[in-house]
């Protein structure tokens, strides 16, 4: 049984359209015409107020610190035809690909579509993302007619898994990754369908929690769709429509614009998934990316196979992990919506890496799979508009999923917790060095860390440390953002750590002549033996009551030759713990006076004269090969143990 | 005759609002001192004393209340040209301030650089100590560590500290006992707690308001102290009271303790202000804006209520209090034109401000600025800039327009003036449409409240591009937020933490939590000389469901014991609160209680407005002049009549184009629009 909605565009079709593009004729002006410029911006930024509304509602009512304190959930409006009107603020991997899944949704409903309807889907074999994400979309009908969708998708704490997270990095198939939802009613007509809810909670972990949560996420869907009833009600159905195309024909002219400035050719890149869950290492994942007038092709032929555990990525990931890094380098004035998407198609074989055929697992597809694809894109565009790309973001690595018994309370609940504070960094462009926290190239910086406050009052746990580190990124021009160095405890008894993350052992890269991150990784120490128990970016541990488990994620990847970096901009990474002063002598180039704190300059020009003389050429991307990182094996000491995959 | 008295510093002027016992409104400007504020104050008294024919000391000794506005926090922060502050943190959190909430904005924009810290990183120090989420201290603290970061801050010279330790909320202790040691290894600094400023669970916004206080502290310090010595020495008896960005006024004790309420407050008293105007006009839903000689400010006020925000932020740093919303852009009558790498014109935000100011004040000054381009254009008279009370130089604005913008672009001069006033006003309609467009809102179904003494010469231009059917130009427009302040009541916002919930209500302890805070805000209005009748209470809880995290801020019964009975009701209120907001409640869950909030406002009497007659006098009456104008419609100058706003009384209209000029402002009246002045004495501007 094969859901998928798998594209089945003509290929050649795709072709004649490329050539095309060239002449490609932008939006109609005359339909602008009759556009009131400043009706437009109001419309127009309304949709945003109204998916900044739902997303506030998501976020300030939900049960669970994965939504309510990391966001780790979308919310956007479409149009009838399921084309995207506004993703404000969302995550990438979820806004860039939630019409595939609203489209199989339109289909499975065709027909059958009522106002007071909410349609539920998890289903990654039906356009979802993975198992994890938990989609809700209400139809919205204004004078009888259906004029929007109302649409979140959120990560759930639990899908009832075999193992106790939505991430389940050893799932060997669908049923291992727990409950699957195709589109299915939740409410029928204004009248909820308890019946159904009840078999859903049924089989989750965490029920009382993820009960809040799926009310959350309804009340989102409904938030937005009172504003657009009093939307379509202010301005008339006909009039919110036409008003809708000219936004998409505003996003399409812009886009088709940016794109046509960009380079035609062909571009290459390549990178790595550090493991498939099972113990596999180093999977590849190879990127062509077409560009072609106002068109943009990204195909993943000659990736690896479909892996036998859950690093897969799932179709609807696969589309949105080709089209982010484009959407990332052109003008971040531009609304994205349907008139940016529809410029960019991509493909990827069946049975692949990056499009698993049912019922392979993809429960991380949105974590090492996107962010791997993204990485061979970036690293293509490298090569096509240098000018605008970024280095390598962190791959959500040192993100343990934490679970256990808390009996703090008057009653002992289970308790689960998604731990983003030690998330890895973003890399650094031609103008900005990167950001800490970005996490993942999957959310571009949208998700949270927990307050630490927050979470020693919620979870048995105490975080011990949580600081910079120095030293963690890819140094250049501009250097990468810094990973974290973190310890936490359990402190009510053991608790069980699920790792589901990536880029560990294959680092941020760097691009145009900066370097990559360091990688980093996790451990657990005990605390009367000392002795450690390092984990690759997947795994499960348990984290006893004498241990405590600690990580140091990957700082993102730097971008130009750190040569180039101004002095001051060094002296004051320096100051702020970012970069050690070794690194600034060694890497930069920069004589610093140690007792005063001030740059010799005379110093510093003799030293960077003599690093460049000695160092190896630069290169447009680094590293080139799998398994860069040698974090681990630099730290690893006489009785230590490394675990790849443990389960 | 005893009086009230607001003064607001502006970065350009500093205004006055003095209003009598009978109603009598004086108005005053001083050009601000920069370097030393006071010294327009001083100023400012001395020419409102002879105006009203006092002695300095008896004019001070009759003023039953001083309200002031003062930009020294907010010019602090923004040009963080603070002191050299430090952080005390928990060890192993050195870098709360560094990840904030690890939230990035503008997910597309890879580019976006990072605001810079407050506090670099070798001077955020950490103590060893840990206390735990009930409060219970884990790790004591080590007195030696304390020691060694004030051995530290000495050596870096710090001049102010914050000190923010891991749950000092739930355990204050540890904070109190760094700063009896700091007290005494540096003596003379000032230390800020972060359980004093802002007592709520999660580290990073506390932290961020406490580093906020403690870098504006010791400016605001010497300011305050030094002015009220000087009220005192005058024999003022009263407390002066100094503008909150809450909307509220606070005692100098009251905000020297809690610094982080004198952010952002000079502008937090236009809403009041505006809707003061408003209201008796008959208009609710208001847009004011504020044109001074700097920035140019806006707040949106919706069925009167002032758009207020628990997510101020200054540079990416949360304030953590809640404010009135003010959005604000470097736009004013010293705002600097210049052209561009890429040869466009453009204005600000670079400002000449009040030294050396626009070149017409021969100060020094010599690049053109949007007063400068007034000049040019006729709308601002040399011969009656501030009523007369400061000469200008028309030539040296001609000069200055002449040489930086109409020689390089190959304009006439009134091209190259009529520029700025286009662009300075696109780049005010652009921060009007933040408040409104982008959440949304369509301005035209509001009304232009128009303060400062630059904005009534523009007003007509942005409501006309907003699309806007009416502004209103207070009589008193010239010195807007001087007089919002007048108008605003005392307050004292404060939170206590104490968990409960619902099912299991511990009601005792509540009662006495809120009795704590009711008494300390009690206190506080009675030394201020409040009696308890006029010292109006409002209390909140900070709710949520028992599994959820974010909280939704419920009233509680204004006064007295909480009842058994009232913790249903309380639940049930936060039921519908969460379901009117949200569109969804769940009233099978039990509800849990964490922050407890009190606001005591002081209320002063309301001020008496005299009621003008309507006037049988034709407008001509109060026509005093003729000159040449220019108007971009004619593209050329005009002989325009140009009205004494003194003298335009209730009842009178007139259709543009026109000037109108009062001693603290110019309105212009642009083709088409007509100018009213209702009972009240405003001017009412129609769009026609």
């Amino acid at each position: 049984m094969d859901q998928s909605p798998r594209d089945t565009r003509d290929t050649r079709a795709e072709t004649r359209a490329q050539k095309s593009a060239k002449t490609r004729r932008p939006a109609p002006r005359a339909r602008r015409a009759s556009i009131d410029p400043i009706t437009f911006s109001v419309i127009l930024n309304r949709f945003s107020t109204i998916a900044n509304e739902m997303t506030r509602t998501l976020e300030y009512t939900a049960w669970t610190s994965i939504l309510a304190l990391a966001r780790d959930f979308s919310c956007a409006i479409y149009d009838r035809q399921a084309r995207q009107v506004c993703m404000m603020d969302a995550l990438p991997v979820h806004t860039n690909s939630m019409h595939v899944v609203l489209k199989e949704i339109a289909r499975v409903f065709a027909g059958d579509v009522h106002d007071g309807d909410v349609i539920v889907c998890n289903d990654p074999y039906s356009g979802n993302t993975h198992v994890g994400d938990f989609v809700t979309a209400c139809p919205v009908f204004h004078k009888g007619r259906h004029m929007f969708w109302s649409m979140t998708k959120g990560h759930q704490l639990d899908c009832g898994a075999y193992i106790p997270t939505s991430t389940p990095a050893s799932a060997k198939d669908v049923w291992q990754e727990g409950l699957q939802l195709p589109p299915i009613k939740f409410y029928e007509k204004g009248k909820a369908r308890d019946d159904v809810i009840r078999m859903y909670l049924a089989n989750v972990r965490w029920r009382e929690w993820l009960y809040g949560d799926l009310m959350a996420q309804l009340g989102s869907i409904w938030t937005g769709r009172r504003r657009l009833i009093e939307l379509a009600a202010q301005y008339g159905n006909q009039e919110i429509e036409r008003y809708i195309e000219a936004i998409f024909d505003y996003a399409d002219e812009r886009m088709g614009a940016e794109i046509r400035a960009m380079p035609d050719g062909d571009y290459f890149g390549e990178a790595w998934l550090d493991t498939d869950g099972q113990g596999g290492t180093d999977i590849p994942i190879r990127a062509k990316v077409s560009i072609r007038g106002d068109r943009v092709h990204v195909d993943f032929a000659g990736s690896a196979p479909q892996t036998p555990g859950a690093n897969n990525s799932s179709y609807g990931v696969m589309q949105a992990a080709a089209g982010i890094p484009i959407m990332c380098a052109i003008d971040p004035t531009i609304p994205h919506n349907d008139g940016c998407l529809r410029h960019i198609t991509v493909d990827a074989p069946k049975g692949s890496v990056c499009n698993a055929e049912y019922p392979a697992s993809t429960a991380l597809a949105t974590i090492g799979p996107d962010d791997t694809m993204q990485n061979a894109v970036w690293k293509a565009l490298a090569h096509a508009v240098p000018e605008r790309v970024m280095g390598g973001n962190g791959g959500i690595h040192c993100v343990p999923f934490f679970s256990g018994r808390d009996s703090r309370g008057v009653k002992p609940q289970e308790w689960g917790c998604m731990m983003f504070n030690g998330a890895p960094a973003g890399g650094a462009t031609a103008t900005a060095d990167g950001w800490p926290l970005i996490m993942t190239a999957a959310g571009m910086g949208g998700l949270k860390i927990l307050s630490v406050e927050m979470s020693e009052l919620l979870y048995p746990i105490r975080i011990d440390k949580q600081e910079i580190a120095t030293d963690s990124m890819g140094h250049g021009k501009y250097h990468g953002g810094p990973g974290v160095d973190i310890v936490i405890r359990p402190t009510g008894g053991a608790m069980e750590c699920n790792l589901f993350g990536d880029g560990s052992s294959n680092p941020p890269f760097g691009v145009i002549g900066g370097g990559a991150g360091i990688g980093g990784g996790s451990c657990k120490e005990n605390l009367t033996t000392g002795k450690r128990t390092y984990c690759s970016s997947k795994g499960h541990l348990v984290i006893a009551a004498d241990e405590f488990w600690m990580g140091t994620s990957s700082g993102g990847g730097g971008y130009g030759d750190p040569l180039e970096r101004d002095p001051e901009l060094v002296l004051e990474s320096a100051f702020d713990g970012l970069v050690s002063l070794e690194s600034a002598r060694d890497v930069y180039g920069v004589a610093i006076n140690r007792a005063m704190m001030t740059i010799d300059f005379a110093a510093t020009a003799r030293q960077r004269k003599k690093i460049a003389a000695e160092r190896a050429p630069l290169e447009i991307t680094t590293p080139n090969h799998p398994g860069a990182s040698d974090w681990v094996v630099r730290r690893l000491r006489l009785g230590d143990e490394y675990l790849i995959d443990p389960q | 005759m005893s009086h009230v008295l607001g003064v607001d510093i502006g970065g350009t002027f500093t205004d006055f609002s003095l209003l009598d016992a009978d109603g009598t409104i004086t108005l005053w400007k001083e050009a601000t001192t920069p370097k030393e504020p006071a010294r327009a104050i001083q100023r400012g008294l001395q020419a409102l004393a002879q105006i009203k024919q006092q002695s300095i000391d008896a004019f001070v000794e009759d003023l039953d209340l001083f309200v002031h506005g003062q930009t020294i926090a907010t010019n602090t922060v923004i040009q963080r040209n603070g002191p050299k502050t430090a952080l005390v943190c928990t060890e192993g959190f050195r870098d709360v301030l560094y990840f904030r909430d690890g939230y990035k904005p503008e997910r597309y924009n890879v580019s976006l650089p990072r605001s810079p810290d407050f506090i670099r990183r070798d001077l955020r120090l950490p103590v060893t100590e840990r206390v735990d989420y009930r409060g219970d201290v884990l790790t004591p603290l080590d007195e030696s560590s304390v020691r060694a970061a004030a051995a530290a801050l000495k050596q870096h010279q710090v001049e102010s500290v914050a000190v923010a330790l891991l749950w000092s909320v739930m355990n204050p202790a540890h904070e109190l006992r760094v700063r009896e040691i700091l007290a005494v290894e540096l003596p003379g600094v000032p230390v800020v707690l972060s359980s004093e400023v802002l007592p709520m669970i999660r580290e990073w916004e506390r932290t961020s308001s406490t580093v906020l206080s403690a870098y504006v502290l010791p400016g605001i310090a010497r300011y305050m102290v030094e002015l009220e010595e000087y009220l005192a020495a005058h024999g003022f008896a009263h407390n002066l009271l100094v503008m909150q960005l809450n909307g509220g006024t606070a005692t100098v004790p009251q905000l020297l303790r809690r610094p982080i309420y004198a952010l952002a407050s000079g502008p937090a008293a236009g809403p009041a202000a505006g809707l003061y105007c408003a209201e008796r006009a008959g208009a609710r839903n208001i847009i004011t804006i504020d044109m001074g000689g700097t920035s140019f400010d806006v707040c949106l006020v919706t069925d009167g209520k002032p758009a207020l925000t628990k997510e101020l932020r200054v540079h990416d740093n949360p304030v953590g209090v809640a404010a009135v919303d003010v959005h604000s852009i470097g736009a004013g009558g010293g705002s600097i034109a210049w052209i561009d790498k890429g040869g466009a014109l453009q204005v600000g935000p670079e400002s000449a401000g009040a030294e050396p100011g626009p070149a017409c004040y021969e100060l020094g000054g010599e690049r053109p600025t949007v007063t400068d381009a007034n000049v040019v254009l006729g709308y601002i008279n040399p011969e009656f800039f501030l009523g007369g009370r400061r000469t200008i130089n028309a030539e040296a604005s001609t000069r200055a327009v002449k040489k930086a913008i109409a020689e390089p672009l190959g304009l006439t001069l009134p091209q190259a003036a009529e520029g700025i006033f286009r662009i300075v006003n696109t780049n005010m309609v652009g921060a009007i449409k933040v408040v409104s467009v982008e959440k949304g809102i369509d301005p035209r179904g509001y009304t232009l409240i128009v303060g400062g003494g630059a904005g009534a010469i523009h007003a007509g231009a942005l409501a006309r591009e907003l699309g806007m059917q009416e502004a209103i130009v207070p009589r008193y427009g010239g010195v807007f937020c001087s007089y919002g302040m007048i108008a605003s009541d005392v307050r004292y916002d404060a939170i206590k933490a104490y968990a409960t919930n619902s099912a299991s209500f511990d009601l005792a302890r509540v009662n006495a939590t809120l009795a704590e805070l009711e008494r300390t805000a009690v206190a506080e209005l009675k030394r201020q000389g409040f009696v308890a009748s006029r010292i109006a209470i409002t209390r909140y809880a900070d709710a949520k469901y028992s599994n959820q995290i974010h909280e939704l801020t419920v009233p509680l019964p204004a006064r007295g014991k909480l009842k058994p009975n009232d913790v249903g009701r309380i639940a049930e209120d936060f039921h519908a609160l969460h379901e009117r907001m949200f569109t969804y409640c769940v009233r099978e869950s039990a509800v849990d209680f964490f922050h407890w909030r009190i606001t005591a406002e002081g209320k002063l009497p309301a001020m008496k407005m005299p009621v003008q007659p309507r006037t049988r006098r034709p407008v001509k009456t109060a026509q005093k002049d003729t000159r040449e104008v220019y108007f971009g419609e004619y593209g050329s100058y005009r002989r325009t009549c140009i009205y004494d706003g003194n003298r335009l009384q209730h009842g009178m209209v007139l259709a543009g184009p026109a000037v109108i000029e009062t001693e603290n402002m110019t309105i212009v009246v642009f083709l088409k629009q007509t100018l009213k002045v209702n009972r009240y004495g405003d001017f009412i501007l129609g769009m026609g």
